[in-house]
């Protein structure tokens, strides 16, 4: 066998793939060529230095710890998930009212009109609603008080739009761009928010039956719903 | 590599994998357990930083986890873990700049270790770190060839699963990593004779 045939051989030799008569045909060759044996020799050393070192690293101390609690769903990423929606929503909701505003639908000197015409809203929802006569005060007078609440001159809505309508003008004027003016509108419409869930918080607690006691039971380990 | 815990029968395996299906939080622990050594030692090997290892290691288990359902009993776990493992490295090893300097000088000079309590020769342990630092100048795919072949003791056909290649590549692979392991050994240690003949010259 020579040199060159028998370095064909030295990969099927280390994967333990050559044949018993290739194998004995590789072994005379190495025990006679200096240079094959060498480089063999080589190969196999670097084999077993990288098959048997131990490891310098090992996992940092907690690491299962860390991923186990990785993949458990807590009930403040579900918290955190609603906190996200409520301002994402009410952030479409400012961006839909600054569309309306910008348009000069809300006009704020004339309490209960839109756009300078009366909105008779209990009769707009009798015509909608053709049927409601099971409870139609009820229905009338919530929608009153919504009217009220809205159109009082110092309610938080109120003063938003007021806002709006000035950061708006402020725009026309030339002062901001409109980006500018839609991260303030967006950001006093959060204000507004803060200031009802305080206006709530303030309010007299539900009675002890009606409120939603929070059960500290553990939610199962599910790997699958990890996010 | 001698790792007691991994010693464990397929119909062990096929069991644990079923319980951490149905939800036992125990199975997932000792499913990790039994695997994060090597899958760290792997991955550390690959991309030679310590927090990134942790992170791709972390990485690997979620999606292993999270993509159980479509694990093969056909296969071992260790070799599908290795996998997606192998695959976070590369996406990593993509996104970092080649010139950073993103790697743990500190460990550098860890490249392996002999058994412990072994007492060392300091010409065996300038072999070690001769072969390391050939280990870590090798590609990608030749260096987790090579790992997966020598240290993690997987068939050719099982390293064409891991690195997602035809056998024949991981052939390819095997041959080039192994050559330049040996070219390297062999350039370095002429230059070490050189260097000693020059010291024996300057002595002399």
């Amino acid at each position: 066998m020579r040199c060159e045939q028998a370095r064909q051989l030295f990969d099927a030799y280390l994967d333990g793939e050559l044949s018993p008569a290739l194998a004995t045909e590789l072994g005379a060759h190495r025990l006679r060529c200096a240079e094959c044996r060498r480089a063999l020799a080589l190969l196999e050393v670097a084999g077993h230095i990288v098959g048997a070192d131990a490891d310098p690293v090992r996992p940092p101390e907690g690491f299962t710890d860390r991923l186990l609690a990785c993949m458990e769903p807590s009930r403040a990423t579900w918290s955190h998930r609603l906190r996200r929606l409520v301002y994402a929503g009410s952030a479409l909701a400012a961006a839909a009212v600054v569309g309306l505003a910008f348009l000069g639908v809300f006009d704020t000197h004339r309490p209960g009109q839109v756009a300078g015409k009366k909105v008779e809203r209990s009769v707009a929802s009798a015509s909608v609603a053709p049927a409601p006569v099971a409870n139609p005060p009820v229905a009338d007078s919530a929608i009153d008080e919504f009217d009220e609440e809205f159109d009082a001159p110092d309610s938080p809505l109120q003063t938003w739009i007021e806002r709006t309508q000035a950061n708006l003008e402020a725009k026309r004027q030339g002062g901001e761009s409109l980006q500018e003016v839609f991260d303030l509108t967006i950001l006093q419409w959060l204000d507004v928010l803060e200031q009802a869930k305080q206006a709530t918080a303030d309010a007299p607690t539900a009675p002890p039956a009606l409120d939603p006691a929070p059960t500290a039971r553990p939610l199962p380990p599910t790997p699958s719903e990890d996010d | 590599m001698s790792e007691p815990l991994l010693k464990m029968n397929r119909e062990d395996e096929r069991l644990l994998i079923a319980r951490v299906r149905a939800g036992d939080r125990m199975a997932v622990r000792e499913l990790v357990d039994r695997h994060k050594e090597r899958l760290f030692a792997f991955i550390w090997r690959m991309v030679r930083n310590h927090h990134d290892a942790e992170e791709i290691c972390q990485d690997a288990f979620l999606k292993a986890f999270a993509s159980l359902d479509s694990f093969s009993a056909d296969y071992r776990f260790s070799t599908w873990l290795f996998t997606i493992g192998y695959r976070v490295c590369l996406n990593r090893l993509r996104r970092r700049h080649p010139v950073s300097g993103e790697v743990d000088l500190s460990a550098l000079a860890a490249g392996g270790a002999p058994e412990a309590g072994a007492v060392e020769s300091q010409e065996a342990g300038e072999v070690r770190q001769l072969v390391w630092s050939a280990v870590d100048s090798l590609s990608a795919p030749q260096r987790a060839a090579i790992l997966l072949f020598y240290r993690y003791e997987l068939s050719c056909q099982e390293i064409a699963r891991v690195l997602e290649l035809p056998v024949a590549t991981v052939k390819s692979h095997l041959h080039r990593g192994r050559n330049s392991l040996r070219e390297t050994m062999e350039a370095l240690g002429e230059q070490k004779l050189s260097e000693l003949r020059n010291l024996s010259r300057h002595a002399g």
